[in-house]
């Protein structure tokens, strides 16, 4: 049975003529790498929304671990999706870089030592431990996507949802991240990237969705139930 | 009925100024009767005094309140020598309850305004173009901040975190935590968007122009008189109650 499962679903946001994403049916396994690519405007982080219960489609249905989206809290669906946004400085809210990767181990019950181990190992992924005490908010772009990127792989989710995530890193930290994903799919965790860069996304070797204009328009290596 | 933004506005303030004037609920329910008629008149929706019937219990316990407060009136409701429920507390509460539907209706007058007239209205009334500037920007930054907000909770609760099972002083606590970055990261825009502000010249001469203008038309005179002799004769029938 696939993870998540989508069918039939067009979403229109209120004000516009054009659906963003229109009739979409496709499924995604636990363990799939999925790319989803597409020009700005196509949809692809619309579809994510979708799958995360953040938008509801008007027409269609989205299956999470065999039960609709929207039976779910917001709270269910981040115990098994994480989520990286676009914008990564709309997920800080934390006085420090440790705080926000802390943040979520903490109020799952986590340990002392626990969330310290894990915060020095998903800070020190990126190079960023240095900068533990630093404020978010002061960081640069592509610092604050890679602390956005570390405070979600954290909390080890089964599956990982990345919404432009190579977008102002450098070509360095790409890499590292192309690695990194790799590895923590290797382990068992599905991975659905939402890029426009082609470079990452050509070395990413898993399946490929291609959008136009809400549409899938191409979909190489399809899961199979 | 189409009028000018200045002709809402003096509308808007008359309405408040009554509000806040008169304590009485009969003379309250009379200002809010015609606060409805006009909002009708000027053909805007009542949807939102849909959301209100939420605050229900909000508007119980204001009375309730005010009975422990106001010590007027007769007591319905006693609990040894402590009035739970007074007719002065009730008288009160519905005050303030008319008082605040009022402000709301009043509100809804300016609803359908466009942005940018609203604020050729204030410098019409000789308003400094700096301080309607300010105004401009405090309302584009509400949907700002709210989307913050939502933003946030939405990140918080994708981690996993569900605050209604918190414990309610640690909730306090990460509300707190919240905030105080929430704070910091609008005034990062602030301070952003005045960077851009200077480039763009602004204050760079002391007059400025602007493409749209407005004039008050003869309808506009017609609904200014016409508010200004209903208050007088309001306020003048109303005198003895």
């Amino acid at each position: 049975m696939a993870f998540i499962s989508l069918q039939g679903v067009s979403y229109t946001y209120s004000g516009r003529k054009e659906p963003a994403v229109r009739n979409i049916s496709l499924n995604f396994g636990q363990v799939e790498k999925i790319a989803i690519t597409g020009l700005n405007g196509s949809g692809k982080s619309t579809l994510a929304k979708l799958i995360l219960g953040l938008l509801k489609p008007q027409n269609g249905e989205i299956i999470l671990d065999g039960r609709p989206v929207g039976k779910y809290s917001l709270v269910e669906v981040g115990e098994k999706l994480g989520y990286v946004l676009q914008n990564p400085s709309q997920m800080m809210f934390n006085t420090s870089v440790y705080n926000e990767i802390a943040f979520g181990l903490k109020w799952r019950g986590k340990s002392k030592n626990e969330v310290h181990h894990l915060c020095k190992r998903y800070l020190d992924l990126f190079d960023l431990w240095d900068l533990r005490g630093e404020l978010p908010f002061n960081l640069s772009e592509g610092q604050k996507q890679l602390v956005a990127l570390s405070a979600v792989l954290a909390l080890q989710p089964r599956y990982l949802i990345l919404d432009e995530p190579t977008k102002s890193i450098d070509t360095f930290r790409k890499k590292k991240l192309k690695d990194i994903l790799q590895e923590i799919w290797r382990q068992g965790t599905g991975i659905m990237v939402i890029s426009h860069d082609i470079e990452f996304v050509a070395g990413f070797n898993g399946r490929r969705i291609h959008m136009a204009q809400g549409e899938v328009v191409e979909d190489a290596g399809r899961y199979k139930d | 009925m189409q009028v000018d933004i200045r002709t809402k506005l003096l509308i808007v303030a008359i309405f408040s100024v009554l509000a806040l004037v008169y304590q009485d609920p009969r003379i309250l329910g009379i200002i809010l009767l015609l606060n409805l008629l006009t909002v009708t008149l000027f053909r805007i929706s009542f949807n939102i005094f849909r959301g209100f019937k939420k605050f229900i219990y909000m508007y119980a316990m204001l009375m309730i309140i005010q009975s422990f407060f106001v010590k007027s009136g007769e007591p319905l409701i006693k609990l040894g020598n402590t009035y739970l429920l007074t007719t002065g507390g009730i008288f009160y509460g519905i005050s303030i309850i008319l008082r605040f539907l009022i402000l709301v209706g009043s509100g809804l007058i300016l609803v359908d305004c466009n942005t940018s007239e609203l604020l050729l209205a204030l410098v019409k009334l000789r308003i400094p173009y700096e301080i309607v500037f300010m105004i401009q920007m405090g309302i584009r930054f509400i949907p700002v901040f709210i989307n913050e907000l939502q933003n946030i909770f939405s990140g918080i609760q994708l981690r996993g975190v569900d605050l209604r099972k918190v414990y309610k002083r640690k909730v306090l606590r990460v509300y707190i935590s919240i905030f105080s970055p929430l704070i910091y990261s609008v005034w990062l825009k602030a301070e952003k968007l005045s960077i851009l502000l200077e480039l763009r010249g602004f204050r760079k001469f002391p007059t400025r122009t602007y493409y749209r203008d407005i004039s008050l038309k003869k309808l506009d005179y017609v609904v200014i008189s016409l508010s200004l002799i209903v208050t007088v004769v309001l306020v003048y029938v109303l005198r003895g109650l």
